[in-house]
C-alpha cells in the first residue's frame, strides 16, 4: 500500500545558532519543528527558503534526535544564502534520504577513516555513532587531511578523540603556516603512520572526489579488498528521492542507492570518478 | 481476452454520455499530423481510430512540464486518454516503477494515474520512424492499458485488458459481448500486417538486448560525431515517453516547483563547486544513451526506449538514433 505523504514538502526547522568553523565554513543548528532523526550517513535537503535546496549530510550525532547540526561550506549559490542566514529564521528539511554507513557490520572490526577537506562533516556524525558503539569495535582510527592548517574544522575533536579509549586521530596539511608542526602531505600520506590490521578492518573514504580516488588506490594497494572500502559518493541532486535523473551514476541513483556504496558496489562503473 | 462491441453511432453516443462524467482527450488528425486533443462533444466524430500515432506523448498527462508540488490540490475529474499507441503505453510502465516506488510514490503523479482510464489503440500501419518491435513491443496493446480499441469499419472493438477497464465497461449500459468471433481474426489479420511492415522497415535495427552492449562499447568518436548536430535543445528528451527528469524549484513559503528538467541541458550534472561530469556536448549525448539502453534496463524491469522514433522525428539537427545503430551494429 503506497502512503499519502507529499514526498517534495519540506518540514520546517528552526536555525537555532550558527557557528563559524574557518573562513569559508560555517555549522548551522536546526530544530525541526516535526519529529526527526536520521542514520549516520544518511543526508538531508535543506531549503533556505525561496532560493533554493542543497543535499547535505548532518555532521551531529544520530543519537540526538532534538536538533541537528549541518556543516556547510560556502562553495555555491545556496550556500552562500545560508551563509548569510542568522540564528532565528526557519530552513526547510526533507529526508533522510538515502544508504548511510552499515555500522552494525563494522562490529568486532577496525575502523580505518581516511577524510578530506569539508568531508569531516560527515565523518563527524559517523565518529559520534561509532563512539556509541565503541565497546563493540576493536579501534577506530581518523586519518585527516585539510588544504591548510586554517581550513581545518573541529579542531577540538582530535584531542578528544585522541583522549578516548580505542580512538586515535591524525591530521596533516597540503600546506604548512608558520604554526604548523604537524604533518604535511595529502590525507593518503597518513596512513604511512597507522597500524591496522587490515584484514580485520573496514576502511571509509570522505572527501573531494580527487582524495576519495587516491585514496581508494592507495587503499588497493594496502591490501583493503574492494568490499572493506565505503565510499561516500557525491553528485548534483534534487529531489533526493530517485526520481529527478540528476544524480545518476551509472545504474544507481546516488541518492537512493547511496550516498555511501561499498568500492566492490560501484567499481564496474567508470562514471564514479567524474 | 475479453471483447466488446458497439455500432460506430452506438460508440460516440457512449463518449458523448460520458462527457458529463469524464474529461475526454483523444488521438485527433489535423492540419499539422495526429495529436491529443480534449474533446468536446462535436468533436468525436473527428477521433482518429488505429492511426499511429500522436506526436505527443502519453507522460505529459501524468507529469506536467511544470507544477507546483507543495499546494493543495483539489480533485480532478476523472479522465479518459483514447487512442494511445502501446510504444507509450510501455513507455508509462517505466514511469510507474520511477514514480509509484514503494518507499516514495509521489502523490500527485499517482492520482492522475488512478483518476485516468487507458484506452489503447491498435496501430494498423506504421510511421516513418516506428520500430516498436524490434524492442520486442508489439504495436497493439495486451497487458499494461485498461482497454483498447479497434474501429472495423463502422464497428468498435473494446478489448478489456486491465480490472480497471472491466469495471468501467460495466458502467456503460450500451456496452455488449463481441458475438461475431471473426472478427478477432480480422483484428489479428490487422495486427500482423503492421508487424510486417515494421519488420521490413526496420531490417538490421539490433533488438533492445544488444543496443545495451553496442552503445557501452562505443568509442568516443561515434558520440563525438553524431552529437556535431546536437544544439542541446532537449527536444528529444521532451518528446520522449520514458524521459522523466527533473528539477525542484524553490519559492517562497518553502513552496517546490516540479519542473521537467534534461540531461541534454548544460549544467544538468553541474555541482555547486564547478565541477560539472557532462561539460562537454558529446558526452550528455553520450548520456542518453547510456541512460536508456544501459542504466535504466541494468535497474528497471520496463524499457527505457520504446522505439517510438519520436526523438528522431523532433530533432532539428536532424539526428537520427535509428542511424547511430545501424552504424554501431555494422
Amino acid at each position: 500500500m503506497l502512503n499519502d505523504k507529499n514526498i517534495y514538502k519540506p518540514i520546517r526547522a528552526k536555525l537555532t545558532d550558527v557557528i563559524d568553523e574557518s573562513q569559508l565554513i560555517k555549522t548551522f543548528v536546526l530544530v525541526p519543528e516535526d519529529k526527526f532523526s536520521f542514520k549516520t550517513g544518511q543526508f538531508i535537503e535543506l531549503s533556505v527558503d525561496g532560493i533554493g535546496e542543497a543535499p547535505f549530510t548532518p555532521s551531529s550525532s544520530p543519537l540526538v534526535t532534538e536538533k541537528l547540526e549541518i556543516t556547510v561550506m560556502k562553495t555555491g549559490y545556496v550556500t552562500e544564502y545560508m551563509h548569510m542566514l542568522k540564528p532565528g529564521v526557519y530552513m526547510g528539511i526533507r529526508g533522510p534520504y538515502g544508504r548511510g554507513y552499515p555500522i552494525e557490520s563494522f562490529f568486532g572490526k577496525e575502523v580505518l577513516i581516511l577524510g578530506g577537506g569539508c568531508g569531516l562533516a560527515p565523518i563527524r556524525s559517523l565518529l559520534y555513532a561509532l563512539e556509541g558503539i565503541k565497546d563493540k569495535l576493536v579501534k577506530v582510527i581518523l586519518c585527516y587531511g585539510s588544504k591548510t592548517p586554517a581550513d581545518c574544522i573541529y579542531k577540538p575533536l582530535f584531542d578528544r578523540l585522541n583522549s578516548t579509549e580505542k580512538f586515535e586521530a591524525y591530521r596533516t596539511v597540503d600546506k604548512a603556516d608558520e604554526n604548523w608542526n604537524g604533518s604535511v602531505g595529502v590525507a593518503t600520506t597518513l596512513l604511512n603512520k597507522i597500524k591496522i590490521n587490515i584484514e580485520n578492518s573496514v576502511a571509509v573514504v570522505c572527501g573531494p572526489p580527487i582524495m576519495m580516488k587516491f585514496g581508494t588506490i592507495r587503499l588497493l594497494e594496502l591490501g583493503y579488498k574492494d568490499d572493506q572500502i565505503y565510499l561516500s559518493m557525491e553528485k548534483n541532486m534534487s529531489c533526493g528521492l530517485g526520481k529527478c535523473g540528476h544524480c545518476m551514476m551509472g545504474e544507481f541513483f546516488v541518492c537512493k542507492d547511496g550516498p555511501v556504496f561499498t568500492y566492490d558496489e560501484i567499481k564496474h562503473n567508470p562514471e564514479i570518478w567524474k | 481476452m475479453q471483447y466488446n462491441s458497439f455500432t460506430k453511432e452506438e460508440w460516440d453516443k457512449t463518449l458523448e454520455h460520458l462527457l458529463l462524467s469524464y474529461t475526454i482527450f483523444a488521438s485527433i488528425e489535423n492540419e499539422f499530423g495526429q495529436d491529443y486533443e480534449l474533446i468536446r462533444p462535436a468533436d468525436i466524430a473527428r477521433i482518429s481510430y488505429n492511426k499511429p500515432k500522436p506526436a505527443t506523448s502519453l507522460k505529459s498527462f501524468f507529469l506536467p512540464v511544470k507544477e507546483n508540488v507543495t499546494s493543495e490540490r483539489v480533485d480532478e475529474k476523472p479522465r479518459i486518454i483514447l487512442g494511445i499507441p502501446n510504444c507509450d503505453i510501455e513507455g508509462l510502465c517505466l514511469l510507474d516503477q520511477i514514480y509509484l516506488d514503494k518507499e516514495f510514490n509521489d502523490i500527485f503523479y499517482r492520482k492522475r494515474r488512478e483518476n485516468t482510464i487507458l484506452i489503447s489503440s491498435d496501430c494498423f500501419g506504421i510511421q516513418e520512424y516506428c520500430h516498436c518491435l524490434s524492442y520486442g513491443i508489439k504495436p497493439y496493446s495486451s497487458k499494461n492499458a485498461d482497454l483498447a480499441v479497434i474501429n472495423l469499419d463502422g464497428k468498435i472493438v473494446l478489448k478489456i485488458i486491465t480490472g480497471k477497464g472491466e469495471d468501467f465497461i460495466k458502467k456503460i449500459p450500451t456496452a455488449r459481448s463481441l458475438e461475431d468471433k471473426s472478427v478477432i481474426s480480422v483484428i489479428e489479420k490487422e495486427q500482423l500486417a503492421t508487424e510486417t511492415l515494421l519488420a521490413t522497415s526496420n531490417k538490421g535495427l539490433p533488438d533492445y538486448k544488444k543496443t545495451g552492449k553496442l552503445v557501452s562499447e562505443a568509442k568516443a568518436e561515434i558520440w563525438e560525431k553524431y552529437s556535431a548536430r546536437c544544439v542541446s535543445c532537449g527536444a528529444c528528451t521532451t518528446i520522449c515517453p520514458t524521459c522523466t527528469c527533473f528539477l525542484l524549484i524553490d519559492k517562497p513559503g518553502f513552496e517546490k516547483v516540479k519542473q521537467m528538467d534534461a540531461c541534454q541541458y548544460p549544467g544538468f550534472e553541474r555541482v555547486a563547486g564547478g565541477e560539472d561530469a557532462l561539460f562537454e556536448l558529446h558526452n550528455r549525448f553520450r548520456n542518453r544513451y547510456m541512460c536508456k539502453y544501459v542504466w535504466k534496463p541494468g535497474k528497471f524491469s520496463s524499457l527505457a526506449c520504446t522505439g517510438c522514433g519520436r526523438c528522431i522525428e523532433a530533432c532539428i539537427g536532424k539526428i537520427n538514433k535509428n542511424e547511430i545503430f545501424m552504424e554501431l551494429a555494422k
